[in-house]
């Protein structure tokens, strides 16, 4: 396995170089010039040009392309266009709020995702299933600012049950005061697709052979289910999450903007309001960096889920 | 014996008691308010930010030589750190000011524990910086082409890669410990303005050297108020700066017929100010979090009220019930702004619409005379803008309110008929008018894709010049790269706004003068006849003679269609009875110094929170 993980890790050095140079590209052609962004009301040629000297953008795009390598390799990238502070500081000051919110919602939604799909896989085709399928299909066909604007509305306002937003220094306050709510729709929004998406795996378990040998065999029925159909179900299972804690580092913005929450999400926008690219760019290195450690993460979990797995 | 430490014992826990109930009654009576921006700030350092809300913050940390009086209308200088307003010298070209000495900056580690004093060389210190390349300072503009030596120190500064800070200049003379002088190159009766504003203010070197790149984030200054917290674009706290002198209200300017005036002179009359112990000011873009903040209690002043909650708030231009029965209060104030949509007319730049050719100027005024005014006040602006007449806004030194031209009037009517006269019809019976020579004519219009009521005007732009035949198609783009677009001329109708740096009308004219084009001209407006105006305009002090030029300028802009003028908006700022002081000033932003707040009814009213 650890030749397996080295080998992994080793391939790994393209994948970024890729992603360093097609960020370093977007960047440079799409991105325009950010002299122009940061120069003022009222600026003229000469002042915009020493904007893009200090900024370093006047240089040559090979020097250019190896400040950003360095940047990338040394978890340095210099400080914010528009507001001058650490980038570095930025990221870590921010993915606290982050995931004290995302962490509980990938947590919350993965287990009731989990014990509704194989509940409504078991009772597949009853009233039950397809009460709880049109449900979800209704759910999923409102927007999420949509959701957001009423519970923050309704909940939050009308009956005063949480606060309407805010935060705090304290982290038991702010799990157990201010994220209840963002918390809470969002694992309202993401329960739906991820119901549908896992009742799917299960049913394909539930249909397969060995099932139907079981049952003859007279196991029982939450056996089955526990021993045979979740465990060979959390194959895909893992892989959808796997694909989804990329996502919790930048959380949702919308929640974060609406809510008042300091995270992440909230400093993306911000930045890409602002052309701050320094920002954009660390994060968007970051989170590359972390999707494939996640993937790596996963292929080894499968390992452990389903010993048949072979790590080549 | 053991009676004496008995005896001991428990006058010691009376004086531990006394304490602690001291403490807690100490703490209940802190007064802190809690408010809003409706912007996030970018940092705190002056002389290299420009955003409203960082300027707002720092009106409360930074003191310029001369500020704005609190209650005066129209707006009125007067000193703040100088002794006197100064009368300019040498035909409007030199000003020189004392300061009151005995100020001091807050205390800051950079002063090793000493005490530290303003002085003259601080205020020569931190006009240098504005020039100072490392700065990128956005108002770089305001010293540039000024002061005399200025210039040719910044030109040196690019090329040795070190702004020289001892160098001394004719343009700015330290005269003694307490006064400064100022030589212009040109006379500017504008100046004094330049130097009120909440940027042209003093900071000590030692902190700016101290602190270095990280100065955004320590703000020094002798100012009201100092920064106790800042978590960047979620939290603001300042807390009262011990070294303040204090100040009391000025009622000199008051308007005896003008409530809020009275209600302020009633609540502050003989207090020492500042009064608040804490603002904690929290940025919130949305508006719906904004406003429920607010609504809530969680905050006690929200200032520009969001349009889409209007309706709510004041229901046919009056507050609402329930609004009215918590003994909320609302002050409207017509900002010192414009919005306006720049026409490209440079015709290299942007070939349909630019130039100077009669076609070209029928074609800009038609899209003027095509656009609803009136119908974007109403729908989109909630009723609460007014149609602009004039680049002036009102409330600004210049404006004349019985200023109206016919070019500016929503008229289809006549738009069609100008059209027509100079070749503009549909050629191939599609409902859209062709250009002249017969060729397809579509004109781009970009906004500003941030919020809804951004495309609500792009969609009124376009419902009107489709009225008139005119096939329009709207592009929104991020706010920064609209600016990007108007800044090197990409465009070729774009949304835009200014809102007053200092109130003269100078400083919204500017923004057509030929000279000015790369820098704010982003019409690229270029008519020989406007900018000879322009220049004498700033020959010339405050009188009938310099309005007169002005109403020149606003009649040449009318003909030759440079901007289609857009509304003055109006904005409703909120607060709950327990904050006393409240009047808005149009130039300032904030007005913390001013403010009282009666905690006990904040207490009743929302129960121990």
């Amino acid at each position: 396995m650890a030749a397996y993980i080295i080998r992994r890790l080793w391939q790994m050095i393209p994948t970024l170089a890729g992603v360093i140079l097609l960020i370093f590209f977007l960047f440079t052609y799409f991105g325009g010039d950010p002299a122009l962004v940061l120069a003022g009301k009222i600026s003229n040629p000469e002042q915009i040009e020493n904007i893009r000297k200090q900024l370093g953008v006047d240089r040559s795009y090979a020097y250019q392309l190896w400040v950003f390598v360095q940047q990338v390799f040394t978890f340095d990238f210099g400080r914010s266009w528009s507001t001058n502070e650490e980038v570095s500081k930025i990221i870590l000051t921010r993915v606290g709020p982050t995931l004290t919110i995302m962490i509980p919602v990938l947590v919350i939604e993965t287990i009731l995702a989990i014990v509704l799909a194989i509940g409504v896989a078991y009772v597949r085709g009853t009233l039950t299933d397809r009460t709880i399928m049109i449900i979800c299909t209704v759910a999923m066909s409102i927007s999420f600012l949509v959701y957001i604007i009423v519970f923050q509305w309704l909940f939050g306002f009308i009956l005063g049950w949480f606060p309407v937003q805010g935060w705090s220094e304290s982290f038991w306050k702010n799990l157990f005061t201010y994220a209840p709510l963002p918390i809470m729709l969002a694992v309202f929004v993401g329960l739906a697709p991820q119901l549908r998406l896992y009742r799917s795996f299960f049913l394909e378990e539930i249909n397969q052979d060995y099932v139907r040998t079981a049952r003859a065999k007279g196991v029982p029925e939450n056996v089955i289910m526990r021993k045979h159909v979740l465990r060979n179900a959390m194959i895909p299972i893992l892989t959808n999450i796997g694909i989804y804690i990329p996502g919790l580092f930048v959380g949702s913005f919308l929640l974060e903007v609406f809510f008042s929450i300091p995270g992440l999400g909230r400093e993306v926008v911000t930045a890409v309001n602002r052309s701050d690219f320094p920002v954009i760019k660390a994060i968007t290195v970051y989170l590359a960096m972390i999707t494939m450690l996640v993937n790596l993460a996963v292929d080894v979990m499968y390992k452990f889920v389903d010993p048949r797995v072979q790590l080549k | 014996m053991r009676q004496m430490s008995a005896m001991r014992i428990l006058v010691a826990i009376g004086v531990a008691a006394l304490l602690v109930t001291t403490s807690i009654a100490a703490t209940a009576q802190q007064k802190v308010l809690r408010t809003q921006f409706r912007t996030a700030e970018t940092g705190f350092d002056p002389q290299q930010r420009d955003d409203r809300y960082s300027v707002g913050i720092m009106e409360n940390i930074f003191e310029p030589m001369l500020t704005y009086d609190y209650l005066a209308r129209p707006v009125r200088l007067v000193p703040l750190t100088a002794t006197e307003v100064p009368k300019p010298d040498e035909n409007g070209t030199r000003y020189t000011f004392k300061l009151r000495p005995g100020i001091l900056f807050a205390d800051d580690a950079a002063f090793n524990g000493n005490k530290r004093e303003l002085v003259a060389s601080d205020i020569e210190y931190s006009i240098k910086r504005f020039r100072d390349p490392v700065n990128r300072s956005p108002y770089e503009w305001l010293f540039e082409n000024k002061l005399v030596g200025l210039d040719e120190l910044t030109a040196q500064a690019k090329k040795s890669g070190k702004f020289d800070y001892a160098a001394k200049i004719e343009g700015i003379r330290v005269v003694d410990k307490y006064t400064i002088s100022f030589k212009l190159k040109e006379p500017d009766y504008n100046f004094l303005y330049v130097l009120a504003l909440p940027n042209v203010v003093p900071v000590a070197r030692e902190v700016i050297e101290k602190y270095g790149s990280n100065s955004n984030a320590h703000p020094v200054g002798t100012g009201p108020y100092l920064l106790k917290e800042w978590t960047p674009r979620f939290k603001i706290v300042l807390e009262r700066n011990p070294n303040f002198r204090g100040f009391t209200l000025n009622e000199q300017f008051a308007d005896p017929k003008d409530e809020w005036d009275q209600r302020a002179i009633a609540d502050l009359r003989g207090k020492k100010l500042p009064l608040l112990d804490r603002i904690e000011i929290y940025p919130i873009e949305e508006e719906q979090p904004r406003f429920l903040a607010f609504m809530n209690g969680d905050h006690d002043v929200m200032l520009e009220t969001p349009f889409a909650f209007i309706n709510q708030v004041l229901p046919n231009g009056k507050l609402s019930d329930s609004l009215a029965k918590k003994g909320v209060r609302a002050f409207k104030e017509a900002q010192p702004e414009i919005t306006y949509d720049a026409f490209n007319v440079d015709p290299m730049k942007s070939p349909t619409i630019g130039g100077y050719e009669p076609d070209k100027v029928a074609l800009r005024r038609a899209m003027v005379l095509a656009y609803d005014n009136e119908q974007e006040v109403r729908i989109a602006r909630k009723g609460q803008a007014l149609a602009a007449q004039s680049m002036v806004p009102p409330g600004v030194v210049g404006y004349d309110p019985l200023f109206r031209v016919e070019a500016n009037q929503h008229d289809p009517v006549r738009a069609k008929a100008l059209l027509d006269m100079f070749g503009y019809v549909d050629k191939d019976g599609d409902g859209y008018r062709e250009k002249p020579d017969g060729s397809l004519l579509t004109l781009n219009y970009k906004y500003n894709a941030r919020n809804d009521e951004n495309r609500q005007l792009a969609e009124l732009f376009v419902k009107g010049m489709n009225e008139v035949g005119l096939r329009v198609t709207s592009l929104p783009v991020q706010f920064s790269d609209l600016l990007r677009d108007r800044k090197v001329g990409k465009y070729e109708i774009g949304q835009s706004a200014w809102i007053a740096d200092y109130p003269d009308a100078q400083n919204f004219l500017q923004l057509l003068y030929g000279p000015h084009t790369d820098q704010s001209n982003d019409a690229r407006f270029r008519l020989p006849a406007f900018d000879r105006l322009y220049e004498k305009s700033l020959t010339i002090p405050d009188s009938p003679e310099r309005n007169a030029l002005y109403r020149e300028m606003n009649r040449l802009i009318a003909a030759y269609a440079p901007w289609r003028m857009g509304v003055h908006r109006v904005f409703n700022h909120l607060m709950y009875p327990w904050v006393k002081g409240f009047k808005k000033h149009p130039i300032l932003y904030t007005n913390y110094m001013y403010l009282d707040l009666d905690v006990a009814a904040r207490d009743k009213a929302q129960g121990s929170r």
